[in-house]
């Protein structure tokens, strides 16, 4: 296609040619066209067919109002190619046919509607229940829009950024940008976003004069120029919004630029006042074939010429009912465009610079008159058109006809910020009521033609704007009520159409593009007692598809009214949600940074073979081999002597005056009587007594404790503390030291032979025994805190690190071991040899109804302590005589039979418990575990039938046995 | 075992150009290819002090006034005071030489708990933005001020030194826990505005020149 040359407002070079793929050829576009420019360069005129219907679909809006142009490009199905810009080397192809969209074997579904009414799944796919599985898949089959395999990969950068500002403009046309250098002049930080990849808007592709000669394109250039040269005001083109929320958070997307560093990222604006200068779309024109190859509005036929150089037809029909239509026929007719006639909605009202204009060019003018039907199989062939009241009707042969009904305001942002729209008769428009708080309006969104009108509504609204920074300044009221008093000396808001359909019966009048859905499925819904759009959008499925209801719109609740019969259109639009503006989930999912911690022996433990897992925020190696029973893990450290790294224990100062008191609060046992150099283990129980962490305290000094907690609770326990001495006014501090010191359990029968050969104390049993706490220097200069505990049923020493020197520690330890084969141990060998001693970690042998008497710590609980307010303890009373409760037992299964899995359900005729943790012990070569089990149960000897997911009626059996199972007199770890 | 070091829980992969040993601790002041900025630095090593009481009133850090409001801090001589808030200021010793923690009740040496990490120079705060949505060019804010807050999902202490164009700086600390990930994603981000890893050196020139102009 030769394109046209000369324009100013053209956005394409064509000496830059862009080579692309469709359908398996080499074509060829230009630079800045889209995908859909480039393909109707190339004579493509069926981009693809509708959803259930199979009917043939082309351009119609240019900004994907609706999914007719949605297509796959480069393996990504639902590509929008009416906005997507074209790249070289893209791969182009249709979706949703059978054959091809030009030939289409599924067409002949067009000729079934009569089959398919409104509600027509409803009615029809539930009865008899057993088709409906059936009839599904081959629905699917023959309906959707694109395909694409569950483990797709997505290529390109997505990015994300997270932004501040004083006020943010959603739209850069001409209110857009007067709104934004209003609130930069005000020195404020101003972000505009618009969503085509220039500035300009309305303005940007017309002709027409603006003031004293100026063209509004200039217009358009003169603005974006000043809104460039503001160092304050940051500008996001290619930019839409696509949500607004309270307290005036913005979302929306950007695709990028070749030179940027992403293909789309996410943005998240914070903004102290919002302007949606948003502009309108236009209001679809009903009638027959409506939305047939050859049929598009105003703005598309226009914008196809100048901004891509292509005139859109060669012999056109219009049927408007606004003065852009005009406007547009005579640009057309001077670029070359044949026009057999303009059938104007409007029996008058129209601007009569224009219609001078249109009868100085000789074109046919019917002033109310419409079109009712576009004829041609595939492609539009000739338009039948008639008078408003369809007594007169002719027909023009054409390739191409311009339709719109009308404007239609652009206000999702306002709505799905909550703001209300109310009918305006004068307008025609569903326009803005209340306005969210700090949110304002400008531009034709109003109904505004007038240019100056236009650029004066953006004004005021970027004062207002920037008075809601001002903090409590009144210094922009007078320029506001100045704004105000311009505003009403100019041309208002002009008047709007109100026809929303041709003269027609509506079998094959499309209300919705993207479902199907036509004038006669709305009767029908209606007819049906659907009587409010918001109803009939889920019954007919109207306004859900890809365009987000774009084409719709409000047109729907027009409808609605009118068939009605209301007095007045007191019904509201459907809403709508974000996102306002489609994407892809990757641009959301942005660079997604994993963000987990790792224990100063992470590197290490890597390099000695460590398999690591995530665990809450941590990483942690869990095993060191790939036998995960870790049969030789648990082996060494019962015969020998093994490492862990405990790093990610919680640990905690808690010092100060009131130190003790805030201790004795949360911890159920007695801290007052704690003595420098013993451990205390304890636990912490919520109010209703239900045990939430277990840890070690030790005293450090005067008023000053150390204690550790489980892994998972570490980041609140601070704020639980706080949260249970709140009232208490006691004097009292806490530092999280969990990041700071590392942990190396060293356990097993050599474990002392080891660490003797790298300190200088005396590790005796007698010097340093069990539950007893030391600190003291390695080499002079590391200083070590050791617990003398037991948690695996050896003879450990939990060695707490400063983090920075852990390394330093580690390797010095292993070289002291050599000799005796030290190895590493994961988390998964110390489960299995904490579970043979009994010793319960929290969550795994415990849930969240799980108390402090049920898993038998009722021991750490201190009954006399009744001025500390023990959290927990009220409730613990209470549950003591309470026999229905669970209970921790210990079980063996019967005949040697293996161990069942965690979360196995212990049942009878009913579930009477579950299995916490249970494993195969290496060390009692039998399988052992742990589970809570109903009371009853609990009696030694009590035979236990496990159930286990799937396994039918092959149950495992066990006994419940004495705990614990291993060295039951702890002689071991005491040695 | 040859020698005792000390492990920041900060890596960066550019070869270092010059190293110091301060206390058990390679330092590295300089590192190659630097470039222009903007520059993330290493400053786990400095020593970070917490301070807690319920009449902070009372004390005077290394001669510093705490100040009254949470949020407001005071960098003087190289020592960066934090008021956190009504009972709790964090101190960090960005630069000098030779203090340790006082003596008195109160303040726990927390230097090993977080890493901690200079983000100076140009573009600095076009970075934060694709990791944070705290505003940190909140122009009702001076520096040096303190965010308590997230950064790429982590709660950290963030104390915006200066918001000067090229002369931006920042400084962050966070759970020493996330020091790998931290880095991974403030080197990502700033793969656009060519961020590099600077040495110590790289800082204490700045802030002697950042602190006179914030």
């Amino acid at each position: 296609m030769n394109r046209l040359n000369h324009l100013p407002t053209l956005k394409v070079d064509t000496t830059d040619k862009i080579a692309f793929i469709y359908k398996g050829k080499k074509y060829y576009g230009a630079k800045g066209d889209t995908v859909a420019s480039a393909l109707f360069a190339n004579g493509v005129r069926i981009f693809g067919r509708s959803l259930k219907y199979h009917r043939p679909r082309g351009l119609y809006s240019l900004d994907g109002e609706c999914s007719n142009t949605c297509m796959e490009v480069d393996g990504i199905p639902n590509v929008r190619c009416e906005n997507t810009l074209l790249k070289q080397g893209m791969v182009i192809k249709e979706q949703n046919v059978k054959g091809s969209a030009e030939n289409d074997m599924m067409g002949f579904l067009d000729k079934m509607d009569w089959a398919m009414p409104a509600g027509f799944y409803y009615n029809v796919m539930h009865k008899p229940a057993m088709i409906w599985p059936l009839a599904m898949k081959q629905i699917r089959k023959a309906a959707g829009l694109g395909k694409i395999s569950p483990d797709y990969e997505m290529p390109g950068k997505f990015d994300e950024v997270f932004l501040n500002t004083d006020v943010c403009v959603i739209g850069g046309g001409p209110a857009g940008m007067m709104a934004a250098l209003c609130a930069a002049e005000k020195g404020l930080r101003v972000i505009l976003m618009e969503s085509r990849p220039w500035l300009g808007g309305f303005f940007e592709y017309r002709s027409g004069v603006y003031k004293d000669r100026q063209t509004l394109h200039d217009r358009a250039l003169h603005l974006a120029n000043e809104v460039k040269a503001q160092d304050n005001i940051r500008l996001f083109t290619h930019t839409s919004a696509v949500g607004t929320y309270n307290n005036n958070l913005i979302t929306g997307f950007q695709i990028g630029k070749k030179e940027d560093v992403f293909d789309e990222r996410y943005i998240e604006i914070r903004a102290n006042s919002v302007v949606v200068a948003a502009g309108c779309i236009e209001r679809p024109l009903i009638f027959d074939n409506n939305e047939r190859p050859g049929v598009m509005q105003i703005g598309c036929a226009l914008r196809m010429a100048k901004t891509y150089g292509q005139l859109p037809g060669k012999r056109c029909v219009f049927s408007i009912g606004h003065d852009l239509g005009l406007e547009a026929a005579i640009e057309l007719h001077d670029l070359g465009l044949s026009i057999a006639c303009i059938a104007d909605i409007r029996e008058d009202g129209q601007d009569t610079v224009l219609l001078k204009k249109i009868a100085d060019k000789k074109i046919p003018l019917l002033k109310g008159w419409v079109a009712t039907k576009a004829h041609g199989r595939k492609i539009v062939k000739k338009v039948s058109i008639s008078s408003i009241d369809g007594q007169i009707s002719k027909t023009f042969s054409c390739d191409l006809i311009v339709a719109s009904a009308g404007m239609t305001p652009v206000t999702g942002h306002i709505t799905v910020a909550l703001g209300t729209l109310k009918y305006d008769n004068h307008t025609g428009f569903f326009l803005p009521d209340q306005m969210p708080e700090k949110m304002y309006a400008a531009g034709r969104i109003f109904g505004l033609n007038d240019p100056i009108s236009i650029e004066a509504s953006g004004m005021l609204a970027g004062l207002k704007a920037a008075h809601d920074c001002e903090r409590g300044s009144t210094g922009s009221l007078g320029e506001i009520r100045e704004a105000e008093k311009v505003m009403t000396g100019l041309p208002g808001p002009v008047r709007g159409t109100k026809l929303v359909t041709a003269p027609v019966k509506g079998r094959k009048s499309f209300i919705c593009f993207d479902e199907d859905a036509t004038i006669k499925n709305i009767k029908q819904a209606i007819e049906k007692g659907f009587d409010v759009p918001e109803l009939i959008k889920r019954f007919t499925a109207t306004g859900l598809g890809p365009g987000q209801g774009g084409i719709p719109g409000h047109n729907l609740p027009l409808y609605v009214a009118r068939y009605q019969g209301l007095p007045d259109v007191s019904i509201r639009p459907t809403n709508v949600r974000p996102p306002l503006v489609p994407t892809l989930i990757s641009t959301y999912a942005g660079v997604n940074h994993k963000m987990f911690k790792t224990t100063p022996m992470d590197e290490m433990q890597k390099k000695d073979g460590g398999v690591f897992r995530n665990i809450g925020v941590w990483q942690r190696a869990r095993y060191f081999s790939d036998d995960f029973s870790c049969k030789k893990e648990i082996e060494n450290v019962r015969n020998n002597v093994g490492m862990l790294d405990g790093s990610t224990l919680g640990k905690f100062r808690l010092h100060g005056p009131d130190a003790v008191k805030a201790l004795e609060r949360v911890f159920v046992s007695d801290m007052s009587k704690l003595k420098q150099g013993r451990i205390k283990y304890s636990a912490m129980c919520n109010d209703d007594g239900c045990v939430i962490d277990d840890g070690v305290v030790v005293k450090q000094g005067e008023n000053d404790y150390y204690f550790t907690t489980s892994t998972g609770r570490a980041g609140q326990t601070v704020e639980w503390i706080r949260y249970h001495t709140r009232y208490d006014g006691w004097n009292f501090a806490m530092v999280n030291l969990t990041d700071s010191l590392g942990v190396i359990n060293l356990s097993g029968p050599n474990a002392r032979k080891v660490l003797e050969k790298i300190v200088d104390i005396d590790l005796s049993n007698e010097a340093f025994g069990f539950s007893e706490y030391k600190e003291f220097m390695i080499a002079d200069t590391i200083p070590i805190r050791a617990m003398r505990l037991g948690f695996v049923g050896e003879l450990s020493y939990e060695l707490h690190v400063p983090a920075s020197f852990m390394k330093s520690v580690w390797i010095m330890l292993k070289e002291a071991g050599k000799e005796f084969k030290i190895q590493n141990f994961g988390v998964e060998a110390q489960n299995v040899l904490r579970m043979e001693k009994c010793h319960i970690i929290l969550g795994q042998e415990s849930e969240q109804r799980t108390n402090l008497l049920d898993v038998g710590l009722g021991f750490l609980w201190d009954r006399n302590k009744a001025e500390a307010k023990t959290v927990g303890s009220v409730a613990l009373r209470q549950a003591e005589g309470d026999k229905t409760r669970f209970k921790l037992v210990g079980f063996k299964t019967e005949n040697n039979s293996r161990a069942p899995r965690d979360g196995a359900l212990i049942v009878d005729d009913k579930v009477r418990g579950y299995v916490c943790t249970a494993r195969d012990s290496f060390s009692l070569n039998e399988a052992v575990g742990m589970a809570l089990v109903e009371a009853e149960l609990s009696q030694i000897g009590t035979r236990l039938e496990i159930y286990e997911d799937e396994c039918g009626d092959d149950r495992i059996y066990g006994k419940v046995v004495a705990m614990p199972f291993y060295d039951p007199e702890g002689k071991r770890m005491k040695m | 075992m040859k020698e005792i070091q000390r492990v920041s829980p900060v890596g960066f992969k550019s070869t270092p150009l010059k190293t110091i040993k301060r206390d058990n601790w390679e330092v590295v002041m300089e590192y190659s290819g630097e470039g222009d900025g903007p520059w993330l630095v290493d400053l786990s090593h400095r020593p970070r002090f917490d301070l807690q009481d319920s009449n902070l009133e009372a004390f005077t850090p290394f001669g510093l006034t705490i100040p009254k409001v949470p949020g407001d801090c005071v960098l003087e001589n190289g020592v960066l005071v934090n008021r956190m808030n009504g009972t709790q200021v964090s101190i960090y010793n960005l630069e000098a030489q030779d203090i340790s923690m006082p003596d008195e009740s109160g303040y726990t040496d927390v230097t090993e708990s977080t890493i901690c990490i200079a983000l100076i120079g140009k573009e600095t705060f076009s970075i934060c933005e694709k990791l944070t949505a705290l505003d940190f060019k909140d122009p009702q804010k001076k520096p040096p001020f303190l965010f308590q807050g997230p950064f790429s999902h982590v709660p950290c202490q963030i104390v915006t030194l200066s918001k000067e164009g090229d002369k931006s700086g920042l400084v962050l600390t966070c759970s020493r826990g996330y020091g790998r990930d931290m880095i991974h994603s403030i080197q990502d981000a700033g793969v656009e505005f060519n961020l590099n890893p600077a040495g110590e050196t790289r800082f204490t020139n700045w802030i002697r020149i950042g602190s006179k102009i914030s």
